[in-house]
């Protein structure tokens, strides 16, 4: 809609595509067996073996950050930079083991904003 | 056609004499995927090796051409500087690869291959130390020539009489 009375001024529209620089994750992870719980940096250390195991050195030194860990739920917010989203996605995703208990990681939700992880309208509560 | 491949020309460069003996298709290629599973995990393992093949060796000179799939090149290529030695017989020699030409057929990779090792005939006979030796790389380089199909002429000094 061009602003009334002024011939001279142009209307311009930006579409900015893949212009985040970081996707997060809110992931959980599930240990069904019931033993001890890895602490923060035992969880670090499960997501990048994971990542080494699929994806190789390359995959290992793909910078991924654990911004949040709660060891009594087992879950985290995970930054990862874009371009390495499909890497750690697919790696987590396959993941089957963790020091030989069976385990399996949860992708919650997943968005470039962090403030979009606040909210989750799958467990949105209406009473 | 869909099926494109890419075929990478490279040689092997070891200060140890006994490497030579085993390059052989079999220690070359375990050693390559080795390589590509240590960098690229098993996705780029897997990737790498649909129509993963050695084509060609050459022992006296250490040349080899590799072959893959042209979606997955990139990861064999970065995956070569992590070579770092051939296993034979339970024998391990350190050695490194140096890729030469990345091409599209073999055609233009024995083209590139003709023309570098013209290239290193000259240069084995400027880096000549004696003249004995200097002599025997003269005599050879004169004496290869084209010939018919049936005999192969020259010696080991010459790889470009075929064409």
């Amino acid at each position: 809609a061009r602003p009334g009375g002024m011939a001279a001024a142009a209307f311009e529209r930006r579409v900015l595509r893949r212009a985040a620089e970081h996707h997060y994750l809110r992931v959980r992870l599930e240990l069904p067996d019931g033993g001890a719980r890895p602490n923060a940096a035992q969880f670090k250390q499960i997501v990048v073996s994971a990542l080494r195991e699929l994806h190789g050195e390359v995959g290992a030194a793909l910078p991924v950050d654990v911004l949040t860990y709660e060891e009594k739920t087992l879950s985290a917010i995970l930054r990862v930079i874009s371009s390495g989203l499909v890497k750690l996605w697919s790696a987590l995703t396959l993941l089957g083991f963790y020091q030989n208990r069976r385990c399996a990681f949860r992708v919650l939700q997943t968005s470039p904003f962090l403030l979009a992880l606040s909210g989750n309208s799958r467990e949105l509560v209406l009473d | 056609p869909a099926l494109f491949r890419r075929y990478v020309l490279c040689e092997v460069v070891s200060e140890d004499p006994r490497c030579r003996q085993c390059i052989e298709d079999r220690a070359l290629g375990l050693a390559v995927r080795d390589a590509i599973a240590r960098v690229h995990g098993d996705y780029g393992l897997a990737c790498c090796s649909i129509s993963f093949t050695v084509k060609y060796l050459n022992a006296y000179t250490g040349t080899v051409l590799l072959r893959c799939r042209k979606d997955s090149y990139r990861l064999l290529c970065s995956a070569l500087p992590f070579v770092r030695y051939l296993e034979s017989r339970a024998q391990r020699y350190p050695c490194f690869l140096n890729t030469l030409h990345v091409g599209g057929t073999i055609r233009t990779c024995q083209k590139f291959l003709i023309q570098y090792n013209r290239t290193q005939l000259l240069l084995l006979l400027q880096n000549c130390t004696n003249e004995e030796e200097r002599q025997c790389v003269q005599k050879s380089l004169l004496s290869c020539s084209l010939t018919e199909e049936q005999s192969q002429s020259g010696d080991e000094e010459e790889d470009d009489g075929t064409e």
